[in-house]
């Protein structure tokens, strides 16, 4: 979906407002704490129903207000769509769609897709691997709402594994040892399909990492290697086995999907330990770059693309690179300096104490 | 706070499942404007399910007495036990009109996180009942979620080597509609559970 006018209503610092955005870029400028961010998270919480900077939901209401309103017309496949995403302070949110409530919020998911660039993505490299795994789950979810079921699926099982762990107070008794064969017969099925999803995507994702890469820092050998908890060719049934006594003493599941790592590396060395700065940065961007890319060949449809304040971070070459590089679409970018130089935007907003001009 | 009946009250209804702190207040303040007619009579509804309600001595089905219709009624099957979850979903299966078997209500289902494990269940009920009612099939009609399942997987584990026939109800589409409209969860099950067509 391209999103044509959005408004926001008690959203973060926005009382009310209404923003027309370019069927190609537009640029918000504005200085920092004025809102600009908030606009494209607005954007993004119809996405996925949730922030991109990973705030939970109440911390997005106008502090003071009952609730915030997003609210999206734009069009797909030629026909005008309008969705929109009431966000309680407490409690569930409603969802509709031309103005029908979903019954269920997830069914949004996949109307609208997007691809954030923020300064936070250099923590994609330098940072753990729950950050690379997120990443790898977000596009997931963004190629298909059932990835979404199926990682709160393997996040439940988890859940209810560790805390029978706990719960067993590190002995396992008959009946602990029954119970505890169920849960991990529930974490091989959906932990399996999970990470054979990641896999499949990895694989998408790897020429597309190389080719982003070598346009932004002009050239270097990029890899991206699944490397799973637990020896891969045994199957997860055998490693929690394997696994279980070490599980019950320290009462955490040291094996699954939950676990594993996406090693970076960069001509045959790790990104995250042996790469520069600069490398770090052009690498986290070729992995956005990526997930756009395939999400875009996979779906047929090319995300919008939200960049925020991502070229104040940037050399100039890099800087240059990123723009050369941007896929054409819609894209929407905040900036509190310039525009970034060969960046040609068709609408320019200003944003000052959450009124927009 | 309130003065003390009235904070009692709220707090009474706070801890009733699906009811926050908004909503005890405003069922409190609803209550409190009530005829007192109205009111006393949902007091004493109250207190007669407390007296003269209870769960069945064989299926933990909600019954008055000590056992409850559906065991009582000699025309079922005793030999096939639909086990269920709560004893609403008794109320779901009898709308089918299609089970002529008995029941079993496990009270819940397998949820560490809340505190229940297989303990805190009916099952030792259940197992007692096997031998005892010579039941030769079970069905698992346990919620087609996380924890229905895993309570599924146990229940039929401790069953099989019973000699037991266990059986776990399909999941799938519903009838009458369109399969534009499933979401694709339940369809992707539903070609997982595909059968042979008869000709």
């Amino acid at each position: 979906m391209r999103v044509a006018r959005l408004w926001l209503t008690d959203f973060r610092n926005y009382t009310s407002v209404e923003a027309e955005l370019a069927a190609g870029l537009t640029v918000v400028v504005g200085r920092n704490g004025e809102g600009k961010t908030s606009l494209l998270e607005g954007i993004g919480y119809l996405a996925t129903l949730s922030s991109f900077r990973g705030v939970p939901n109440e911390a997005l209401v106008r502090s003071g207000a009952p609730r915030a309103v997003v609210r999206a017309e734009g069009e797909r496949e030629s026909r005008s769509l309008i969705v929109e995403a009431e966000i309680p302070t407490s409690g569930r949110g409603r969802v509709l769609v031309n103005h029908q409530p979903l019954r269920r919020s997830r069914d949004l998911l996949g109307a609208l897709r997007i691809t954030v660039f923020s300064p936070d993505d250099l923590e994609l490299v330098k940072g753990g691997p729950a950050g690379r795994r997120r990443y790898l789950d977000d596009v997931l979810v963004s190629l298909h709402p059932k990835h979404d079921a199926l990682r709160v699926d393997v996040e439940r099982v988890l859940r209810q594994r560790t805390t029978l762990l706990r719960q067993s107070g590190g002995r396992l008794t008959a009946e602990i040892a029954t119970t505890l064969d169920v849960w991990d017969a529930q974490l091989v099925e959906h932990g399996e399909a999970l990470v054979a999803a990641r896999l499949e995507l990895l694989q998408r994702l790897e020429p597309e990492l190389t080719k982003a890469y070598a346009g932004l820092a002009g050239g270097g050998q990029v890899s991206a290697r699944y490397e799973a908890s637990w020896p891969m060719d045994g199957g997860l049934a055998a490693a929690l086995a394997a696994s279980r006594a070490n599980d019950l003493r320290r009462g955490v599941t040291l094996v699954g999907p939950h676990r594993d790592e996406v090693a970076l590396g960069i001509d045959g060395l790790p990104a995250r330990t042996h790469a520069s700065q600069g490398e770090q940065r052009s690498l986290a961007l070729a992995l956005r770059l990526a997930a756009h890319a395939v999400v875009r060949e996979v779906t047929g449809e090319p995300p919008v693309l939200l960049l925020d304040d991502v070229f104040s971070e940037l050399d100039a070459g890099r800087s240059h690179a990123l723009v050369e590089l941007l896929p054409s679409g819609q894209a929407v970018l905040t900036t509190a300096g310039p525009v970034p130089e060969g960046a040609e935007p068709e609408r320019v907003l200003r944003v000052e104490s959450g009124v927009l001009s | 706070m309130y003065a003390g009946p009235v904070q009692d009250l709220i707090d009474e209804l706070g801890r009733l499942p699906g009811v926050g702190p908004k909503s005890a207040q405003r069922i409190a303040f609803h209550l409190l404007k009530l005829p007192k007619d109205d009111a006393l009579r949902l007091a004493s509804v109250i207190t007669e399910v407390k007296e003269r309600i209870s769960f069945c001595r064989r299926c933990f089905n909600v019954c008055e007495g000590e056992e409850c219709e559906l065991c009582l009624d000699t025309r079922r099957d005793p030999t096939l036990v639909c086990v269920v979850e709560e004893p609403r979903d008794i109320v779901a299966v009898e709308k089918t009109q299609e089970f002529k078997g008995r029941y079993h209500v496990l009270q819940g289902a397998i949820s560490p996180i809340e505190g229940i494990g297989p303990e805190q269940l009916r099952v030792k009920e259940l197992l007692a009942r096997m031998d005892a009612e010579g039941i030769a099939e079970v069905i698992l009609c346990t919620n087609p979620n996380i924890e229905g399942e895993a309570t599924a997987m146990y229940l039929a584990r401790l069953l099989k080597p019973l000699g037991v026939k266990v059986t776990r109800i399909a999941s799938g589409l519903p009838v009458g509609g369109d399969l534009e409209y499933a979401d694709e969860l339940t369809l992707g099950r539903a070609l997982e559970g595909r059968r042979e067509v008869e000709a």
